[in-house]
């Protein structure tokens, strides 16, 4: 089921900014929960306003970002349809790891 | 001395481009004679001859070039402040240089690597290779590009005016001595007026990285040729449109905190006074701008590096759109770390532990970098050349600058070796082990595109091998300096035995110097190579000197050299031999190198 209108691909290529997020999350929630020099409404404030708009900002870059190049990436397959030999692009995850694969088997020993 | 040596090398560099071509020879007239009626050769040109052709060009590979001059004469005063400041440190009461004279060459030693060497020397890449990547016919402001490039050198004397002028305004205008991080109260208070002239000189770098940052944001989103999209953007381009995007929201803060600076200086205005915003004020401006400055200067040697390491490895770069998707977060989290600089002033212990998280956070993006270039060379096809030993040199210095910031951005950690060698360490292992070496691989890498010759490999691996051992004990013994509560930014020392003796502080510190002259040596080979090479090296006959085709690597670039080398209109040239690349266009297995 695509989650946020993403393909499975493409959210494979998305966890690599969940991780950072989630170092956020991790440390919004534990400073929630935990916090030994107390609550103040001004620096507890400040200290919660920038995780959270850390964490905001790289979400939404992330999204942005996943979606132009998930867009091109299906413009770029359209037009290899219509054009079958028009070359695909660079990005096709498929096509490298089945390069990678066959580039393994033509390796020289070392 | 080196107002003396910098007056030298000016001198020299004007009189090497006026005995390049008479200048005076570019003015064509319809007949095809010239207007000063010599029998220069203007005609078969497709640019105007000599100094004119430097002074007046708007084409984006010739600005490139003047990025990357000017970034080298940056890089050799720099360093030349650099050796100074080793030598004097060997013994603790200072070998060859008064307090304030050490000062104001720590202070220009910083500012001339990061604003004068840095970003220039990054630009040069960009401005020459961007259009080329692509496929755009120049930059999208080609006027406004050069308009950038000359903001330069008045910013530079600006910045060293103090070491021209002390000789002859009787010390009343001297180099700066604030540190490049210009902190507070200290820089409001020194009346020289030499600060006033760095601070003007900054500001006018800064507008030219404006400028440029805005020039390469339109051209990439508006001139990119049709067959590239978002999809197959090249890794250099989106890391020169990251670090772009950091460049249009970082530069002008601190322009606009320079202007305060100034004027706190000179109008008695109050904004870091104790009365007024207060000194801290000072460092929350500097470094929100500075630390995204770290990443304006690591991100294009990044994609430098994701460039050229698949190059020799024989494979594509693994895990292409982690690298993109993680340069797009170091983009974004790199504005909200600043204060992970300023966890020793007594800030709230809360905001404290915010900027701590989201400095642990950044670094992931860093590392998962670190793994894609690991793994694209696993079980690949390596080829170890000069530009290929500089991609490994950069990912093994990065490991170890990369891991020593990860523990400096834990708070107890921090306060313990804040101020110390170890954080001088730790940034010289990025900003000369990672930066350095990725320019280094990019000029060995592209030195064919640019020169149409190939560089000595020899003297490559020469300078490789050199830059690598001096990185590592240099700042390797920093590291262990900062262990021993060294303080940075001294110009004499001295230890209290139950800290650390004496004779080991010094020892390390002598390490340190032997290292910095390895790295001198390494340098001057470097030189040596690139303008014996440029004036007298094999010339290139193939696009394709590094054999990339074999592997469908052939990028943009070298297509359109070699549709450059095929059309160019020949020049009745000498006879040349052929070159023996250093990428194995000669062998056909392309290892017969090393």
């Amino acid at each position: 089921m695509p989650l946020l209108g993403f393909e499975k691909e493409t959210l494979l290529d998305l966890t690599v900014n969940v991780i950072p997020l989630g170092i956020i999350l991790f440390f919004i929630g534990a400073f929630a929960v935990f916090n030994p020099f107390g609550l103040d409404p001004v620096f507890s404030g400040l200290q919660f306003s920038l995780m959270v708009s850390m964490f905001l900002l790289l979400a939404v870059l992330t999204y942005y970002a996943g979606r132009a190049i998930e867009g091109a990436e299906e413009s770029a397959e359209h037009a290899a349809i219509e054009e079958p030999n028009a070359t695909t692009g660079t990005l096709d995850d498929e096509a490298e790891e089945s390069e990678l694969e066959s580039d393994d088997d033509e390796l020289p020993e070392a | 001395m080196l107002t003396g040596l910098m007056a030298v090398l000016l001198v020299g560099i004007i009189a090497a481009l006026t005995r390049i071509e008479n200048w005076r020879s570019y003015t064509p007239l319809a007949g095809g004679g010239t207007a000063t009626g010599e029998d220069a050769a203007v005609l078969n040109r497709e640019k105007p001859a000599g100094l004119i052709r430097w002074l007046t060009t708007v084409d984006h590979k010739d600005i490139g070039l003047l990025y990357g001059l000017y970034g080298i004469i940056a890089f050799a005063v720099g360093g030349i402040m650099a050796m100074l400041i080793r030598v004097q440190l060997i013994v603790p009461g200072g070998a060859i240089l008064g307090t304030s004279a050490y000062n104001s060459i720590l202070t220009s030693h910083g500012i001339t690597m990061l604003f004068l060497f840095g970003t220039p020397i990054i630009a040069a890449f960009a401005n020459y290779f961007i259009p080329l990547l692509i496929g755009a016919d120049d930059m999208a402001f080609p006027r406004i590009n050069a308009i950038a490039f000359w903001l330069l050198p008045p910013a530079a004397l600006l910045i060293w005016a103090g070491f021209f002028l002390a000789p002859v305004t009787e010390n009343m205008i001297e180099p700066a001595q604030t540190a490049w991080t210009m902190y507070t109260p200290l820089s409001v208070e020194q009346a020289n007026p030499g600060v006033d002239l760095m601070l003007l000189g900054l500001h006018l770098s800064g507008v030219a990285a404006t400028m440029g940052a805005i020039n390469f944001i339109a051209t990439i989103f508006t001139e990119r040729g049709d067959d590239v999209s978002w999809a197959n953007l090249d890794i250099f381009s989106w890391t020169i449109l990251t670090q772009s995007a950091l460049i249009l929201f970082a530069f002008p803060l601190l322009g606009s905190a320079i202007v305060m600076l100034l004027m706190d200086r000179n109008l008695a205005t109050t904004f870091f006074a104790v009365e007024g915003g207060g000194p801290l004020l000072w460092q929350h401006l500097f470094w929100f701008f500075g630390h995204p400055e770290v990443y304006i200067l690591v991100l294009p040697p990044m994609g430098l590096v994701s460039l050229i390491l698949p190059k020799f490895s024989g494979r594509k770069l693994f895990g292409f759109k982690f690298v993109v998707y993680s340069t797009l977060a170091i983009g974004v989290l790199s504005f909200g770390v600043w204060a992970h600089h300023m966890f020793s002033t007594g800030m709230d212990p809360r905001l404290r532990a915010s900027f701590m998280a989201v400095s642990l956070a950044i670094a992931i993006p860093s590392a998962v970098k670190t793994f894609n270039w690991i793994t694209t060379m696993w079980n690949g096809r390596l080829r170890l050349t000069s530009p290929m030993l500089f991609c490994i040199g950069f990912v093994s210095n990065f490991i170890i600058g990369g891991v020593t910031g990860v523990f400096l951005a834990a708070i107890p950690v921090d306060l313990v070796l804040h101020d110390t060698y170890y954080v001088v360490g730790h940034f010289h292992y990025i900003v000369m082990g990672a930066i350095g070496f990725a320019v280094f691989a990019g000029i060995y890498y592209w030195f064919p595109v640019f020169t149409g010759r190939m560089y000595q490999r020899k003297l490559g691996k020469a300078h490789f091998w050199l830059s690598m051992i001096g990185t590592n004990l240099t700042f390797f013994a920093m590291l262990a300096l900062g262990y021993l509560g060294m303080p940075r930014r001294y110009a004499t020392y001295q230890f209290d035995g139950a800290i650390a003796p004496l004779a080991q502080v010094s020892t390390y510190h002598l390490l340190a110097t032997v290292g910095a002259f390895i790295l001198l040596v390494g340098q001057l080979i470097f030189v040596w190579n690139l303008v014996q090479s440029w004036l007298e090296g094999p010339k290139i006959e193939d696009g394709d000197p590094w054999n990339l085709e074999r592997d469908g690597m052939l990028d943009k670039e070298w297509e359109w050299y070699d549709r450059k080398l095929e059309t160019a209109i020949t020049d009745g040239g000498e006879e040349e031999q052929s070159a023996l690349t250093d990428g194995g266009q000669v062998a056909d297995d392309g290892e017969s190198d090393d």
